[in-house]
């Protein structure tokens, strides 16, 4: 045998293998007829790591709904099933994963993917088969661009909001002078771009603005100059691994400003174990849900996300992911499987949902204010805006 | 001048250490793999990212503490590479003729990009793709104005330690010796009774059980997740091409390097020039020492 060819062989079954693993099969229906939702998530790939949150809510919730009978479908009661396939953390990827979910598995109902470039991506997709779908885990004003009709953004994290909120907050704090760091990453930076002329309108000082890359792996240079600085308050426009990095060496440096706010990592419950609850304390994020007795649910899906998962479900994009399963869960309900009346009453409906009431103005939610979260004896408050406030904002103590 | 009371300040040349070890660590596995066999074994960010999961569960799960888990780690991950020596490697190394060398680097690459593919999904499927990470030994030392984390104080002393007995036992014992003779003048060695058998499967161990005990090291620094693994291979690239490809010693002084031009370098400009240093560097060796490549002139099969 030619030890070239067999190598050859080896390499190729090996690769096999690989992509078998790497691959998720469609679920085949049941005898039964259950209810077939289709999504695309990265299972595998570089943003493998941030989807769980997004995934287990939706298994939740899929559970759940089965254990009651099934999802109201105008009136009778339907088992749930997902269709999932794995993007592999690819947006273009996505594209195809729905047309053919659309087109060949002939889903009844679709789930948004995570994260922004790949709501974007799909839009078109949504548009050309007529076929509605809630989004959540995306925030961009980007999104605005996307034309309104088949998909709505639930969040009110929208970076020109956030950088207004986020100005008017420090405001209240009386802060003065601030450092600005900002992974170059898309949404990051964009908050960055908002926010700077937003805080030299409002008079604050930035002492220190610099950028990083998002494969940064010590910060040791940039928080010196952030230390020599001495200022109110420290924007860490984080994504979530260099979050970690960042309260890490924060600690080590001893950054002595009040005001932490550390945009992206911190609404997920591997921040503070990462961290240390410590560490973790007084810091500042993006958020704008929280447990909240006027708003109905909201305990039942924390605790049932808790108990399920032995871990607090991700502030932002767990409670987004929830909200966007409520809206289509009340639409399909009241209108069943008829697309054109879900996407009408989408439209125009109001819903109510784990983070109160919901409206879509074309393609955002109307309702829903722009806040901000805080760590406070380990557990997320909303301290920002105070018309929805669970608890109220204290400087930060020590890391 | 704050500028400069940052460069002197002892805290740069800290972080430069911190960095500049566990580079030297990850690089050095890659190294003596390559250096013996000259397979460039593209799956070895994803054996490091396995020891620090190995790590993070000996600590969530039983509240082992990393550095007692850390000769644990390291003795799977080489049991690890010496499995797949003999399952695997070995067969394709033994079956290359002179007329079909030129393939082995290229069917090795294979192997590996497939093994490296396998730990992911596996990983991925058995672990959840969540971010994992731990606090342990968190406490801030100072000592002046330089302030140390306890986790990357230790990071430093067991992986520099760890590099520093690797450097000694290639230049002093009579495996080690045995091990750079191979590295060095393979078909010498084999002709005067080295045992290469022996010395590959003995770099796999090591190859494979330093990068485990990188892991789990860097799992106290970091988060990481299946598929964080590939930025460490590249690094351990960059390293042991700037050292030279098989030469251990030199990789040593090149990961230090690394880790200066990524605190120092971004000190003095910008972070966001962080990428552009890097490679700036690593364009430049290549362009300057454009024989000391892929190919080792001095190594003949």
């Amino acid at each position: 045998m030619n030890p070239a060819g067999l190598n050859r062989r080896i390499a190729l079954a090996t690769m096999a293998a690989a992509l078998l693993a790497a691959g998720t099969g469609p679920a085949i229906a049941q005898a039964d007829k259950p209810l077939r939702l289709g999504f695309s998530m990265a299972r595998t790939g570089m943003l493998a790591n941030a989807t769980p949150s997004q995934m287990n809510t939706y298994e939740l919730w899929r559970d759940q709904v089965n254990a009651r009978g099934g999802m109201d479908v105008g009136g009778t009661r339907r088992k749930v099933e997902f269709v999932v396939y794995d993007d592999q953390s690819r947006p273009e990827q996505a594209v195809r994963i729905y047309e053919k979910l659309i087109t060949d598995d002939k889903v009844d109902l679709l789930l948004a993917p995570w994260g922004t470039p790949f709501h974007i991506s799909i839009a078109p997709v949504l548009e050309k088969f007529k076929f509605p779908m809630v989004g959540n885990t995306a925030a961009s004003v980007a999104l605005r661009q996307v034309k309104p009709g088949y998909i709505w953004f639930p969040t009110s994290a929208i970076p020109d909001r956030i950088s207004v909120e986020l100005t008017a907050m420090l405001k209240t704090q009386n802060v003065k002078s601030v450092a600005v760091l900002a992974n170059v990453l898309p949404f990051t930076k964009e908050i960055k771009n908002f926010l700077e002329p937003e805080l030299k309108k409002a008079g604050i000082e930035i002492k220190v603005s610099t950028e990083y890359p998002p494969d940064i792996r010590d910060l040791t240079a940039v928080l010196t100059q952030v230390k020599q600085a001495d200022v109110d308050a420290v924007l860490a426009l984080a994504y979530p691994g260099d979050s970690v990095l960042y309260a890490k060496q924060a600690k080590e440096l001893g950054l002595k400003s009040t005001f932490q706010f550390i945009a992206i990592g911190p609404s997920d419950a591997f921040f503070p174990k990462a961290v240390g609850k410590e560490s973790a304390e007084g810091v500042v994020t993006i958020a704008h849900w929280a447990p909240k007795p006027e708003w109905k649910g909201s305990q039942e899906f924390y605790d049932a996300y808790v108990k399920k998962f032995g871990e607090d479900p991700d502030f932002l994009n767990s409670a987004l992911a929830w909200m966007s399963l409520e809206i289509l869960q009340d639409a399909v309900a009241r209108h069943g499987l008829d697309k054109e009346k879900i996407r009408e009453m989408i439209n125009t409906g109001t819903f109510e949902t784990i983070n109160g009431k919901v409206k879509f103005d074309g393609v955002q939610n109307s309702i829903t204010p722009t806040a901000f979260v805080q760590y406070q004896d380990a557990k997320l408050q909303i301290v920002w805006p105070s018309s929805i406030a669970t608890g109220k904002y204290q400087p930060k103590k020590a890391w | 001048m704050p500028l400069l009371d940052t460069l002197l300040s002892g805290q740069l040349l800290f972080a430069t250490l911190v960095t500049g070890s566990l580079y030297a660590l990850i690089a050095l596995g890659l190294n003596l793999v390559y250096g013996t066999m000259r397979m460039l074994n593209v799956a070895h960010g994803d054996v490091v990212v396995l020891g620090a999961y190995a790590a993070f569960w000996g600590f969530t799960l039983l509240g082992l503490s990393p550095l007692l888990a850390a000769p644990l780690v390291a003795a799977a991950g080489g049991l690890l590479g010496y499995a797949l020596y003999r399952g695997i490697f070995r067969r394709l190394l033994a079956t290359a003729t002179p007329a079909t060398a030129g393939r082995l680097e290229g069917n090795s690459l294979l192997l590996f990009f497939g093994l490296s593919i396998i730990i992911q999904n596996v990983t991925a499927l058995v672990f959840t793709p969540n971010n994992r990470a731990y606090a342990y030994l968190s406490d801030v030392y100072r000592i002046g104005d330089l302030a140390m984390t306890g986790n990357r104080l230790a990071v430093l002393l067991v992986a520099g330690l760890t590099c520093i007995a690797i450097a000694w036992f290639l230049s002093r014992s009579a495996a080690g010796l045995a091990m750079r003779a191979v590295i060095e003048r393979r078909e010498a060695a084999f002709i005067v009774g080295v045992d290469v058998d022996r010395v590959q499967w003995v770099s796999f161990a090591m190859g494979f059980g330093s990068a485990a005990l990188a892991g789990c090291l860097l799992s106290m620094l970091e988060q990481f997740s299946p598929f964080s693994g590939f930025p460490f291979t590249i690094a351990g690239f960059i390293v042991i091409i700037l050292g030279g490809l098989g030469n251990v010693k030199a990789g040593l002084l090149a990961a230090l390097l690394l880790g200066a031009i990524e605190t120092y370098g971004v000190a003095l400009t910008s972070a966001n020039l962080r990428s552009v240093l890097l490679y700036g560097t690593f364009v430049l060796a290549l362009l300057l020492f454009p024989n000391g490549l892929f190919a080792k002139p001095a190594v003949g099969r």
